[in-house]
């Protein structure tokens, strides 16, 4: 005679079994941590200048300059203890943009003045920049940054040594 | 303990015998809203996550500045690291310490032997056909005369390409100071 299952063993097979979590949270655990760690929260970028070189330098006075190009004027940003100076090649007139208050520079101004200058001199592509010795490197990564951003991809870095010692 | 805590669970239930009994069972901790708030933070982390070496050397201590352009460095370029913080210089992707700041301005031994490494980096790249670049990570608030010093210093050592470190942004107005 056959018995039917007993009641312990219908109420264990309908019971519904959950899954073993344990492992899986062992293991987030370990990777979560190990992602936080390795996890980049600043984004590093780099900025590239350009050394002068003894060759530049303007080569004027030939007489077959017909067919060649327009030679783009030079630009040059000084960057100055209390204001910015640009200067144009072949223009007296030096545009000066005057700190805001002591210490801080009017970069808006700066920004407006170098797009100005880019749609002035569309063949220029590069800007000399000529920082004071006391300048902050601050000062000089953001106008090398507002030069790249109008479209000015070479910043030539001049060292005021060359200046110095011509004057004297 | 255990009797303050039967007598107040007496007290309560209507009675006694069947609230003992519920008592006695384990419950189990249950996890699967913590299983579920770590998957999306997993999934959120390996989708930020940069494997990108450049990315991750940004020097203790050091305030870079902040920048909205970013230059590729040139292809087969190979980078020497200095990092130049406002009272010690150090040299490499190891740190090695080579003076503080002023002794590098005064001392003509240190910035020969430095001029020394650094001729000799760049000798090392070029004769497994790399270009030399040098990276340039210093401080904000450092003078430029120091930054002119360095350039200076790796044009003598063939470093024809100089890169300065930053940090990334997509605001402009951060970089105009508004």
């Amino acid at each position: 005679m056959a018995y039917g299952p007993s009641k312990n063993r219908t109420e264990s097979q309908h019971e519904s079994r959950e899954p073993n979590l344990i492992p899986i949270m062992n293991l987030f655990i370990v990777i979560i941590p190990m992602l936080m760690t390795i996890m980049v929260s600043v984004h590093l970028a780099m900025i590239e200048i350009t050394l002068p070189t003894q060759s530049s330098g303007g080569g004027g006075g030939d007489d077959a300059g017909e067919q060649i190009e327009e030679v783009p004027k030079v630009l040059t940003l000084a960057l100055l203890i209390d204001r910015f100076e640009v200067m144009v090649e072949g223009n007296e007139d030096i545009i000066k943009i005057p700190q805001l208050t002591s210490g801080k520079y009017d970069f808006m101004t700066l920004d407006q003045t170098i797009s100005r200058l880019k749609r002035l001199h569309e063949n220029q592509q590069t800007i000399d920049l000529l920082p004071d010795p006391n300048v902050k490197f601050d000062t000089l990564l953001r106008s090398i940054d507002i030069c790249k951003s109008n479209d000015f991809p070479n910043i030539k870095y001049l060292t005021t040594a060359t200046k110095y010692y011509k004057a004297k | 303990m255990n009797r303050v805590s039967s007598i107040v669970n007496r007290s309560f239930s209507s009675s006694g015998h069947e609230k003992r009994i519920r008592g006695n069972k384990t419950k189990d901790l249950n996890i699967t809203s913590l299983i579920d708030i770590l998957t999306i933070l997993l999934v959120f982390m390996i989708k930020n996550i940069s494997m990108d070496a450049s990315q991750k050397n940004a020097p203790e201590g050091m305030l870079l500045p902040t920048t909205i352009t970013k230059n590729e460095l040139i292809e087969s370029g190979q980078v020497v690291f200095v990092k130049i913080f406002t009272d010690r210089i150090l040299y490499g992707s190891e740190n090695i310490p080579v003076s503080s700041l002023q002794d590098f301005m005064l001392k003509h031994d240190i910035r020969q032997s430095l001029l020394r490494l650094l001729q000799m980096e760049a000798r090392k790249i070029i004769s497994i056909n790399g270009k030399p670049c040098l990276l340039i990570q210093a401080d904000k608030q450092l003078e430029c005369r120091f930054i002119t010093e360095f350039i200076k210093f790796s044009a003598q050592a063939s470093f024809a390409n100089i890169y300065f470190s930053t940090i990334h942004t997509d605001d402009k107005n951060q970089v105009l100071g508004l």
